[in-house]
């Protein structure tokens, strides 16, 4: 790991830094001066102006689980023998795989 | 030259920016004001233009720099704090009676300096490049935000340019342009209406483009920024506070962490709009959200109440004042309780984030018996909140807190019953006034009996006196013929838990309820002083009863004038006491779990209760009966047997709700009897032709896209069925999927929600089902392209890329929760040894795929969706062999025959080939060690 990250910090050390005192590059100022084009070059497509949805979420239902594994009846009753495990069994596995993936390292 | 090297000071670090300002402005000084300062040699030669000018070059240094160079952002705040210290410089050097002459600020040599910047900056703000783009609004936003006024010429003209950009193609730009409006219109709106012209249509035009980018920006970042720097004012706040719902999360926890806490006292809030902000906040899909609504409740709502706030505004609220339980009851009534507060309510989701944050409040509550003897609505929700709370606790400390703080059963007997008596004779107060009496509002007196009853169904029965004094209690209240539906719930709930656990604590649970019933029940007969001679018996065919009534009650015993109004009173009476009594029945049945045959109780319930109220003609005690006589099938297998075909009767002739109930019924019996759905051979005609008309009532209600309660009753319980693999039918299977990517189930968001949990979950945890899923994907991409291509305008289908990645996933064995036993295996030195999984899942998949794909009807869409999925498989060594045989065979065909010819196709066969190439050589390597 400590390999990984060595070269990226290296390239960092070389900051970046405005030349304040040197006269503008011609290819700077081309790339500062030159306006753009059409207003459309440079705008959001119309189509995107508007979102049918507001960017808003649906409503949520809050689906879990738990209504999974309740009868719609009784809801306090589990299901019945052949409970099912999925909450627990979910849970079990994603706690192994960080370790898997730490066996193999 | 100096200025210079103080700009390229500036850049490599912030920490000297104060030092870099000062002296910046000593020079700014020196050129502009040279009759000051007289004698400094070598300035001389310079002035204010010349300095101007000078700040202007390097500002156009800084256009160029790249949006992810943090020097550009250094040189864009030290040029903000360099305009503002010499602005305020500036005004401090004019004198008063100026500013009071003109009545807005001077020109200045700053404000000049400034409008030259603007100048320069306008035209960078529709450069070609982005990076420009970006870099000058950022530094106009910076500006703006940084000084109090701006010369009125820029003003518009900025505006203008500004309003350009919240259009701009780049979002961090649309960011930058927002940051500044947002300034500008809050500017205005502050006090400048009074003195300025036209701009009044002007502000309200900008606010209002501004509100319109708020909803509609598709960047999160850009409705983030503007929800944050809008100004809050009544016409803004809807908006804003809609963002609560906003489809990224990061803006949702903005509004809770950052712009409500800045809003000030909560109750300035509507009621509805508390309602709905703690509800979305606290059941957000996000954690990050709910912990954030969390702690606006518990650390700022209740602080409104409490009052901690009332020394003025002394900045942030660090430390919070002493616990108020007043303010705690305040809070708690302005959330509105008696509503919020019932089942599935948000109040108690809050109150139990509010307890797990405020221990200090949890060390500051009190119940002693006055506090009991006065109970409010809101008392005696926050008892039973903490109560709750403590009692979901697994530390041992609450425990011991809780039994501290709460009385003992007998106590809590006591004071339940005192409040169930007050609450009774309300009730009979109202059932018995006359018309024109003010009717006593008893749905505060309801709410302390619920949350009473809530406190009683945690609490321990083992001390004998306690538990007898509250099952007499419980028992005598059922009894009664006024109290409300949920209070009755209730009470059998606690009844339950009062009788004990083991079956003959059912049997004396079932006992004393259907007492209770046989004593509601003879209200009728009270009420009925014309004893119909079959009327004696223990709840007798009251349904009969109930529909000869208008004819009977014409008998003899009528004609002292009895008229047809007191007759269908009557009537009502009885279907109101039947449906009590039915209620009754149910809430008793959901608390049971023994075998129906082996309770007398229960038998005799069935058949002088419950089958007398199906065959009713009254709809609603037939309904409610029929939901107690499915509650008695999921107690006994032969009974449902016997009933299957009413309940798929009541689907297909039923309306809506009886629809719903009856697909409830079906799910829970099936749930509860698996085989009855079993059939065992091909001779076994009638078994067979229940499951298909089971099997059509799911595929039915599926399709129910006008009945959306109905479509989603019969989704959910598909799903729970095939969950448990009780129905493991592949066309109903195809239909699911299907029905979550239609358009036409758009709308119905508990379908779609139910089934984007359910289809990864149910795919990933048995290898069976994943198998089902590879089978029917190629069907189920065929399917939907055909239904794109029907689409009505304005319709829109998830893409089907997206569709195919998804059935990738759905199909990937890697994906599997349990792997098989051959995958995971444990070495010599008792480590985990993880093979590869299995693949031959996506081989299957490939080989359907590649089949389709080459089949000569099949459309271009098709094999185009087909291919792209090919490329994305998991194809390893651990697979049949014959399976990667195969596969590379039809691979080798499709390339041959040139089935594909564009780029992307093409690609994604030959890295299927490679990959089952790959796979093959390594196969057959191991396969000759293993001979060696």
């Amino acid at each position: 790991k400590a390999s990984a990250t060595a070269p990226s910090k290296r390239k960092e050390k070389e900051p970046f830094e405005i030349n304040f005192a040197s006269p503008l590059d011609p290819g700077l100022a081309e790339m500062i001066y030159t306006p753009a084009l059409s207003n459309s070059a440079i705008s959001l497509p119309k189509t995107q102006w508007k979102s049918k949805t507001r960017n808003l979420l649906p409503d949520d239902k809050h689906f879990n689980s738990r209504q999974l594994l309740r009868l719609f009846l009784k809801p306090k009753a589990r299901m019945g023998s052949r409970r099912l495990v999925f909450g627990t069994r979910r849970q079990i596995t994603t706690d192994e795989v960080p370790e898997n993936e730490m066996d193999e390292a | 030259t100096q200025i210079c090297s103080i700009f390229g000071g500036a850049q490599r670090t912030t920490t000297g920016h104060r030092t870099l300002v000062v002296s910046l402005r000593k020079i700014q000084e020196s050129c502009c004001f040279e009759p000051i300062k007289p004698g400094k040699k070598g300035r001389d030669e310079f002035d204010e233009d010349d300095f101007n000018v000078e700040i202007v070059r390097c500002v156009i240094r800084l256009m160029g720099v790249k949006k992810s160079e943090g020097v550009g952002d250094r040189i864009v705040r030290f040029l903000g704090s360099f305009l503002r210290h010499a602005s305020e410089k500036d005004a401090a050097l004019v004198p008063e009676s100026e500013i009071d002459e003109t009545g807005s600020f001077p020109e200045t040599a700053s404000t000049r300096l400034t409008s030259h910047i603007l100048s320069i900056l306008l035209q960078f703000l529709t450069s070609k490049e982005k990076t420009v783009r970006y870099r000058s609004t950022q530094l106009v936003a910076h500006i703006i935000n940084s000084l109090d006024s701006i010369d009125d010429e820029y003003y518009h003209l900025l505006k203008m340019g500004l309003l350009k950009r919240i259009r701009d193609k780049e979002p961090m730009i649309r960011v930058q342009a927002v940051l500044s409006l947002g300034r500008l219109a809050g500017n205005e709106d502050d006090g400048d209406q009074e003195n300025e012209d036209s701009d009044e249509d002007d502000v309200s035009g900008l606010l209002e483009k501004l509100l319109d980018v708020l909803q509609n920006d598709p960047s999160a970042d850009v409705r983030r920024s503007l929800l944050l720097n809008l100004p809050l004012t009544p016409s803004t706040l809807p908006f804003l506070l809609e963002r609560a719902r906003d489809l990224d999360s990061a803006t949702r926890k903005a509004l809770y962490s950052r712009l409500l806490p800045a809003l000030g006292d909560f109750r300035h809030l509507s009621l509805s709009m508390r309602e709905k902000l703690l509800r979305w906040g606290l059941r957000d899909r996000d954690e990050n959200v709910r912990k954030a609504t969390a702690r606006l409740f518990r650390e700022r709502w209740i602080e409104d109440c409490a009052g901690a706030r009332q020394n003025g505004e002394a900045g942030a609220v660090t430390e919070a004042a002493s616990p108020s339980i007043d303010g705690l009851l305040e809070l708690l009534e302005r959330i509105d309780v008696v509503n919020s507060g019932v089942e599935e309510g948000i109040a108690s989701v809050a109150m139990q984030d509010f307890w797990d944050g405020r221990p200090d409040y949890q060390e500051a509550v009190s119940f002693n018996d006055p506090f009991w003897n006065h109970l409010s609505p809101e008392s005696a929700f926050m008892a039973r909140s903490f109560n709750d709370y403590c009692r979901q606790q697994t530390n041992d400390e609450y425990e011991t807190l809780v039994e501290e703080k709460m009385p003992e059963v007998t106590k809590v007997a006591i004071f339940l019953q005192r409040y169930v008596n007050n609450l009774v004779e309300s009730l009979r107060r109202n059932s018995e006034r006359y018309e024109g009496d003010e009717e006593d509002d008893t749905v505060e007196q309801e709410f302390i009996v619920e949350q009473l009853l809530h406190i009683a169904k945690t609490l321990d029965y083992s001390d004998e006196v306690g538990r007898r004094k509250m099952f007499a209690l419980l028992r005598e209240t059922l009894a009664t013929v006024e109290l409300p539906d949920e209070i009755t719930k209730l009470v059998v709930d606690v009844l339950r838990d009062v009788c004990g656990a083991e079956a003959a604590g059912e049997r004396e649970f079932c006992g004393v309820v259907l007492e209770a019933v046989a004593e509601v029940h003879d209200a009728i007969a009270v009420e009925e002083p014309t004893v119909d001679n079959k009327d004696e018996s223990f709840h007798s065919a009251r349904s009969e009863i109930s529909n000869t009534t208008p004819t009977k009650a014409k008998g003899p015993q009528n004609i002292a004038g009895n008229n047809e109004e007191e007759d269908e009173a009557k009537a009502i009476r009885e279907i109101m006491i039947n449906m009590k009594c039915l209620h009754i029945a149910q809430c008793m049945l959901q608390n049971v779990e023994g075998n129906l045959q082996q309770n007398v109780h229960l038998v005799t319930m069935l058949n002088n209760l419950v089958v007398p109220a199906v065959r009713s003609h009254e709809a609603p005690i037939r309904e409610r009966g029929l939901l107690c006589l499915g509650l008695c099938c999921l107690l006994d297998k032969t009974l449902a047997e016997e009933n299957l075909t009413l309940f798929l009767h009541c689907f297909k002739n039923g309306h809506d709700t009886l629809q719903v109930t009856a697909i409830h019924i079906l799910a829970d019996i099936l749930t509860s009897h698996p085989s009855l759905l079993t059939v065992k051979d091909a001779e076994d005609a009638d078994a067979a032709a229940l499951q298909k008309s089971i099997f059509k009532l799911f595929s039915k209600g599926m399709k129910a896209e006008h009945k959306p309660d109905v479509q989603s009753a019969a989704t959910t319980a598909l799903c729970k069925l095939m969950l448990i693999s009780v129905i493991q039918d592949e066309d109903l299977f195809k239909q699911a999927i299907i029905c979550y990517f239609e358009p036409a189930t758009k709308e119905n968001a508990s379908v779609r929600q139910a089934l984007s949990y359910f289809l990864p979950v149910y795919c990933h945890s048995r290898r069976e089902n994943m198998e089902r899923m590879a089978k029917v994907a190629g069907g189920v991409i065929h399917t939907l392209i055909n239904m794109a291509e029907e689409l009505d305008e304005g319709e829109d289908i998830v893409g089907i890329g997206m569709v195919g990645n998804m059935l990738v996933d759905w199909t990937d064995a890697r994906k599997l929760v349990v792997q098989d036993g051959a995958t995971v295996s444990w070495d010599e030195a008792g480590k985990k040894e993880v093979k590869a999984v299995n693949g031959d899942i996506h081989l299957d998949l490939a080989e359907d795929l590649l089949e389709r794909a080459m089949n000569h009807g099949c459309s271009k869409e098709d094999k185009k969706a087909f291919i792209a999925m090919l490329g994305k498989l998991y194809v390893t060594a651990n697979s049949g062999a014959e399976k990667l045989r195969n596969t590379t065979e039809l691979v080798v065909g499709a390339i041959d025959n040139k089935i594909v010819t564009d780029a992307a196709s093409r690609n994604a066969l030959n890295k299927l080939h490679v990959a089952l190439s790959k796979a093959m050589g390594e196969a057959g390597k191991s396969k000759k060690g293993a001979e060696d």
